[in-house]
């Protein structure tokens, strides 16, 4: 009887551990789900405005974080017509776990930011059933949403626009004018005093080019690239054109220009005629010393190849910008044993050039042909200000460098601030 | 005085004379017609008994296919074919590659070119694979065909697709289209992709589309362009790159669907390895003469 | 007729210049709709100045014929091309197949511009084999290095070579990914800052020598 009532004793204090247990273990699952319900607020601060330094057609919202922001939690963005009154008739037009979506992610610099990084922010622009238009309020709200609940901003009422300067771009617009300030300083300098200018040893040569031409009594060719003028290569090309045609004008050597472009064409006929003119030479000019053939590629490629074929000249120059004819032109060219000269601007052909020509400009030393045949301190001043301007960039590539490791590093803000004016911001 | 012209005059290759040289001088300056036949014979040969050696994907050309993997099915995919006939060998393998791809992810295709050289070809591709998925034009794809400005053509349809082309290729109406449903401009579409063999091509998708309107977007080139393209890749502007025939052949292999590229990859080993050879030779041929000149001096 | 010549299209420049400078920075989609009614105007004018190029290329191709200059033949064949292609493209309403049937546009097209333009691309691959024969060669220290780097790119870009020497993909990864892009993007700081300058020279009126005519 003992041992059965202590049996029994015993199993009515299992289970009322038991019991116990299962209580507090209830209450605790109850405890934390009112607790989780309670950390869904209404989001806070909600501000609604037309996004700056736009085209119109979007408005931003910001709103500020929530202690309780998780990816269980989503918030949900709503739109509607300006005249609602009820936040639940707005349409949902965007939905996100609530730890997403912040202003540092978006590609803003400090003097365009509306609110601290660690806010949240969404952009509404008109997509599939919605249509954002300028001038027109719309009513928008923000939610949080967790399960069946969902909790609602207050409305806010804002209309987007058309903006007339892109702020974010500030940087941008300040560097140039500087570098535009730099150069014509540099050019007035120039006129001043005496500037040193490196050898160009492909320049050096465009002398000894024309005089075996003329030795041989054979032509030179001149290509002026791929693209038309809107293209500075193309100009720097036609530039140098003018230098070589009076020489050749000089040396009374035949030229030839084929041409890919109608417009170039035109102008080139304009400058050639000029350095004939110049050099006292204007009965040697031919009309047709610059002719067009086509502008395409492939064919045009093939036409200039039967001309370096047939006509053997004795020099070529490529100046300008080049494409996958680029080999195909200069591999012939040496085939003919002809100095061949090469200014390009186009990277992802310098290999080639410099594989199949005698010399070749690489990338700005096309620009600074004009100044180094010339000699004139306008274009010596450019080149002067051009080598101040890549030694900013290199002390900026440097310092950036260093402030970007220590922001890592420390997690302080305020490299930040600095990193910004250089950033390429849309 | 000049004698009777020739209809048409002999196209002579220059060939020096070859007077009293060693023996490595003279193969240093050895006839290219035999580079020429050796480089001919190392792609004839493999493309007619293919080897089929494994290809290991690149991080590059998986941007462009995981990018489009994750699209949700419906998404807008914009495929600018900018290029010509020229270049048909290795982007023709790539285009047909991506829209198997996104054909069979059911997305809506709007294909074009920029470039009127390849307006014909261009229709062909798209027309072909849509063919061959049964997809139907108007509802599954559209093929826009080409419009003139380049560059302008992009900033037309940053603006409104619609104006910059007002019908398809094939004439119909491009307002109204179900392919088209809720794409104003670029700036609703989900993803583009360029193969571009030049200008207009990746680049300028990039600076007068992406940059503006911000979309996703990746690209595809020829060989030859792939390194030039690599700082886009490098600083996040495209998300992706398929470059050449090796770029087609991972993605043809990525699809499960090994086609042109994949055959043609063999060829292409074939003549790096000949061009690496060669370039050897003339190398140990080059040290032999400065040897045997250096010896003479001596 | 110097105003014209000279004044004029500086002052023309200077305007255009700055406003379309001025365009970068404004995101309003007046701004836009000007740079595309400008690109469209350029495309216009572009189109009549083609009339300049074809009027050149007829002109010199005649004169060729009408001496009977040497290779005159090429000539000729120029002139039954372009005007055959013209012909058969508006025949054809500039269409290459019309329900599926194939046009005579569409067969020049298809079976006489994409052979010769495949063939012109793909002479590439053998000028490319000759031109690597003829200057890849150890010259200097640094003629090496690059010799050795583009073997290893080589290698490393066809699944023979990866096969071969299993290391040269990632090795050409890396080649291309970090040596590569910090070249070029070197080159392509000094080409930009060139163009900058260039630009503003033009639109401010300081380099003049593209407009033909030497200093004032």
């Amino acid at each position: 009887m003992k041992r059965e009532a202590y049996g029994v004793k015993r199993w009515d204090a299992c289970s009322a551990c038991w019991l116990l247990f299962m209580i507090v273990s209830m209450m605790g699952v109850l405890a934390s789900q009112a607790l989780a319900e309670s950390l869904i607020t209404a989001p806070q601060d909600v501000r609604v405005f037309d996004t700056p330094s736009d085209s119109g057609e979007s408005l931003t919202v910001q709103w500020a974080p929530a202690p309780g922001d998780s990816p269980d939690i989503r918030y949900q963005v709503l739109v509607g017509d300006a005249a609602t009154t009820d936040p639940q008739k707005l349409t949902v037009v965007g939905e996100f776990p609530s730890n997403s979506k912040y202003v540092r992610d978006v590609k803003t610099a400090w003097w365009t930011r509306t609110a601290e990084k660690t806010w949240h922010q969404v952009m509404i622009k008109s997509a599939k059933g919605l249509e954002i238009k300028n001038d027109q309020p719309y009513a928008v709200a923000v939610a949080t949403v967790q399960g069946d609940q969902r909790v609602f901003s207050s409305l806010h009422v804002a209309a987007s626009s058309a903006n007339w300067f892109n702020w974010n771009q500030l940087n941008n617009l300040i560097i140039g004018l500087s570098f535009a300030g730099l150069v014509f300083y540099a050019i007035n300098y120039a006129k001043r005093h005496e500037i040193f200018l490196r050898r160009i040893p492909g320049l050096d040569a465009v002398d000894e080019a024309i005089g075996r031409a003329t030795e041989l009594g054979k032509p030179i060719l001149y290509l002026t690239g791929a693209h038309d003028l809107h293209d500075p290569s193309t100009i720097a090309a036609a530039v140098i054109l003018g230098k070589v045609a009076k020489r050749a004008a000089l040396y009374e050597t035949e030229l030839m220009v084929p041409h890919r472009e109608p417009i170039t064409m035109a102008v080139c006929q304009e400058i050639t005629k000029q350095a004939y003119l110049e050099a006292g030479k204007p009965d040697l000019f031919k009309d047709d010393a610059n002719f067009f053939i086509t502008s395409d590629q492939f064919s045009y490629t093939a036409a200039v190849d039967g001309i370096m074929l047939r006509k053997k000249p004795a020099a070529n120059f490529f100046m300008g910008h080049y494409f996958a004819e680029s080999l195909l032109l200069t591999e012939t060219g040496a085939s003919t044993g002809a100095i061949q000269i090469a200014g390009t601007d186009a990277d992802h052909q310098l290999p080639f050039f410099v594989t199949t020509c005698d010399y070749t400009l690489i990338g700005e030393e096309l620009y600074a042909a004009s100044a180094y045949l010339s000699k004139e301190p306008v274009q010596i001043g450019t080149l002067r200000g051009q080598d101040i301007g890549k030694a900013v960039i290199l002390v900026v590539l440097g310092v950036g460098a260093v402030l970007a490791t220590v922001g890592v590093v420390t997690g302080a803000q305020w490299p930040q601030l600095a990193l910004d004016l250089f950033r390429d911001l849309k | 005085m000049r004698g009777p012209a020739r209809l048409f005059s002999p196209i002579t290759d220059h060939v020096s004379l070859i007077t009293v040289m060693s023996f490595a001088e003279r193969m240093l300056k050895i006839d290219r017609r035999i580079i020429f036949l050796v480089i001919g014979l190392c792609t004839l040969l493999p493309l007619l008994y293919p080897v089929g050696l494994p290809i290991k994907i690149s991080s590059e050309v998986r941007g462009v296919y995981d990018h489009i993997e994750s699209l949700p099915e419906g998404a807008t995919l914009v495929l600018s074919l900018d290029f010509d006939p020229a270049s048909k060998p290795e982007l023709y393998p790539q285009a047909i590659a991506l829209l198997r791809h996104a054909f069979k992810k059911n997305l809506r295709v709007i294909a074009l070119t920029l470039w009127v050289s390849g307006t014909g070809m261009a229709e062909q591709i798209v027309t072909q694979v849509a063919k061959e998925l049964g997809k139907e034009t108007g509802k599954d794809y559209t093929f826009l065909g080409w419009s003139p400005g380049g560059q302008a053509v992009i900033i037309n349809m940053g603006q409104d697709l619609y104006s910059a082309f007002p019908s398809d290729y094939s004439g119909k109406p491009t307002k109204g289209l179900p392919v088209l449903e809720g794409v104003r401009n670029l700036k609703d579409i989900t993803y583009l992709v360029s193969l571009g063999a030049g200008r207009p091509g990746v680049e300028e998708w990039y600076v007068f589309g992406k940059d503006k309107y911000k979309f996703e977007m990746g690209g595809g080139c020829t060989g030859v362009m792939a390194p030039g393209l690599y700082p886009l890749l490098r600083s996040g502007q495209i998300n992706g790159l398929i470059g050449g025939l090796r770029g087609a052949a991972e993605y043809e292999s990525l699809i499960d669907q090994k086609g042109k590229a994949v055959a043609g990859m063999d060829a292409q080993s074939a003549t790096h390895v000949a061009i690496i050879v060669l370039v050897i030779i003339c190398n140990l041929f080059y040290f032999s003469m400065r040897q045997q000149k250096s010896v003479g001096q001596g | 007729m110097i105003f014209l010549r000279r004044q004029l299209p500086i002052i023309i420049t200077l305007i255009t210049g700055l406003l379309f400078a001025g365009q970068y920075y404004v995101p309003h989609p007046a701004s836009e709709q000007m740079l595309t009614s400008a690109t469209k105007w350029m495309q216009i004018i572009g189109g009549f100045a083609l009339i300049l190029g074809v009027t050149s290329l007829f002109h010199q191709h005649a004169v060729k014929i009408g001496r009977q200059e040497a290779g005159w033949g090429y000539s000729l064949v120029l002139y039954v091309a372009m005007l055959g292609t013209i012909a058969v493209g508006l025949w054809a309403n500039g269409k290459e197949s019309v329900d599926g049937a194939m046009t005579a546009f569409g067969w020049v097209y298809n079976f006489m511009m994409v052979p010769l333009q495949g063939t012109m691309f793909a002479i590439l691959a053998f000028f490319i084999a000759s031109a690597a024969y003829r200057s890849f060669r150890a010259r200097s220290r640094e003629a090496a290095v690059l010799l050795v780097a583009a073997v290893i790119v080589m290698m490393g870009r066809v699944p023979l070579g990866e096969y071969l020497i299993p290391l040269s993909g990632d090795l050409s990864s890396w080649i291309l990914n970090v040596l590569n892009s910090s070249v070029r993007r070197a080159i392509l700081i000094g080409v930009s800052l060139g163009a900058i300058a260039l630009s503003f020279k033009i639109i401010f009126g300081v380099e003049r020598s593209y407009l033909g005519g030497g200093k004032e």
